[in-house]
């Protein structure tokens, strides 16, 4: 099992999650992050930091996001570790409610 | 419910007669780790308990106090706090000693089979037989992310309170909206020993997760000009002639930035767990997770034993109630390393009555 980063994360990526990570198991995209699979441990101590609550684990999962399982698992091998939070994009704030922002992730 | 900290007792025996000899040693005071030593107490097996927090409950008293857990078998509803609380005094009859405010550094084998322990404030123990209860890690502050702020650390940036003295006199600014911000600044603005020449609240909103009482308290100091409450973040600093930390820089909600003077620093953002140095043990591990059997939750170094969600084995669920299942077979495992000579048999605290005496019960006459 895992926990995933889903699509709420896209243009937001307020990182807040990256600093309560024991394992340092998040990853960091151009827009999004994501977790490496074969490094969560699966505490969940994540989940209630995300302001946009993107982080759920695996079973969890609601059907519209399962792809997201899929490019966690894909991204977080090339995408470099983060471990320390940084600042939001300028303009997070205006997409944190959005919906369907899968085509506006960049890889 | 107060545990008494025996640590200062424990530290002068060490200092007298060398390490602390115990039958077990359990790394963490989590539920699993208190648990623990209830299992190990019916098998007449004596526990010390090290946790690099100053106060029992691990995880529950330290990311989810109030908030109700619904998994406790035969236990409907009840919070982290109270979880703590119960397994506090189910173990009292049992003695641990607890030692907090301290992480485990050294874990050896010795030529005898026991294990040597060593703390990183220098308590050293020779034990039979060592439980790893680590949870998720030890907790350890969240910094204050701006770039350069480290330098200060401990000289005028700080993330605990460990001598109050230190701050009495001093133009204080304290960020964070947890009970730890709102009790330090009550305890700097009110007459006392340690109180502050000022003190500067900031939080990133006007909504706190503090005591409402130690909130509503804060509000009318500020309206009495006792203190000041800033609504924003810490997002800069300056330094004076002496290189010394002389302003912190504060935007505010508006966007504005002002510059507050100050001598002392102190940040609650409350604490993460860490995985850190139980992975470097040398012991079996697999994604960062002690590996175990599931018939005694030993790990591939025989007397070493990992239970709660420190452990990993196929299956496993990360659930409280799996980690009292992991203690219970733990401490049996266990027993032979202590009682080489004894048989061990399972016993019931319905009708033992040996098991009455340890648990310092009257044995219930049947009719």
């Amino acid at each position: 099992m895992t926990h995933v980063v889903l699509e709420s994360c896209i243009r937001c990526k307020y990182t807040d999650c990256v600093d309560v990570c024991p394992v340092d198991c998040f990853r960091e995209g151009p827009n999004m992050l994501v977790i490496d699979p074969d490094e969560c441990i699966d505490c969940a101590v994540c989940i209630p930091e995300c302001p946009v609550n993107a982080i759920l684990p695996e079973e969890d999962v609601p059907n519209d996001q399962l792809p997201f399982i899929k490019l966690n698992a894909e991204l977080s091998r090339n995408w470099p570790s983060i471990t320390k939070r940084k600042a939001p994009p300028a303009d997070a704030d205006a997409w944190k409610d959005r919906r369907d922002k899968l085509d506006q992730l960049v890889r | 419910m107060q545990v008494d900290d025996n640590s200062a007792i424990a530290e002068t025996a060490c200092s007298h007669d060398g390490p602390i000899e115990t039958d077990a040693v359990i790394v963490g005071a989590g539920p699993v780790g208190l648990f623990q030593v209830f299992e190990l107490g019916l098998l007449e097996i004596k526990a010390h308990v090290i946790d690099s927090l100053a106060y029992p409950g691990g995880q529950c008293i330290e990311l989810y106090p109030d908030k109700p857990i619904y998994d406790i078998p035969a236990v409907p509803v009840c919070t982290g706090k109270e979880l703590t609380d119960n397994l506090l005094k189910q173990i009292e009859p049992f003695g641990a000693t607890f030692h907090f405010g301290q992480e485990v550094t050294v874990v050896d084998k010795r030529d005898d089979g026991r294990f040597h322990v060593e703390t990183s404030k220098g308590t050293r123990f020779l034990a039979k037989t060592v439980f790893v209860a680590g949870g998720v890690g030890s907790f350890q502050p969240r910094m204050l992310r701006i770039d350069g702020i480290e330098a200060f650390l401990d000289s005028q940036l700080f993330y605990r309170v460990r001598n109050p003295a230190q701050f009495a006199g001093k133009n204080l600014v304290i960020i964070g909206g947890g009970d730890s911000a709102l009790d330090w600044t009550l305890n700097f603005v009110q007459d006392g020993p340690h109180r502050a020449e000022s003190v500067i609240l900031v939080h990133r909103r006007d909504v706190f997760r503090a005591a409402p009482a130690s909130v509503a308290k804060m509000r009318e100091l500020c309206e009495a000009h006792e203190m000041q409450f800033t609504v924003g973040q810490a997002t800069g600093f300056e330094r004076d002639d002496a290189g010394r930390l002389s302003k912190l820089k504060i935007t505010g909600s508006d966007g504005v930035t002002r510059i507050v003077p100050l001598d002392m620093l102190l940040v609650f953002f409350g604490l993460s767990p860490k995985l850190g140095p139980i992975a470097d043990w040398g012991l079996g591990i697999d994604r960062k997770q002690l590996v175990v059997d599931t018939e005694k939750f030993e790990t591939d170094v025989p007397g070493i034993f990992a239970v709660g969600d420190i452990n990993t084995y196929p299956g496993k669920k990360k659930l409280i109630l799996s980690g009292f299942h992991e203690a219970a077979l733990a401490a049996f495992g266990a027993a032979p390393y202590v009682f080489p000579e004894k048989r061990i048999l399972l016993q019931y605290t319905t009708t033992s009555p040996k098991l009455h005496k340890v648990l310092g019960v009257e044995t219930p006459v049947f009719d």
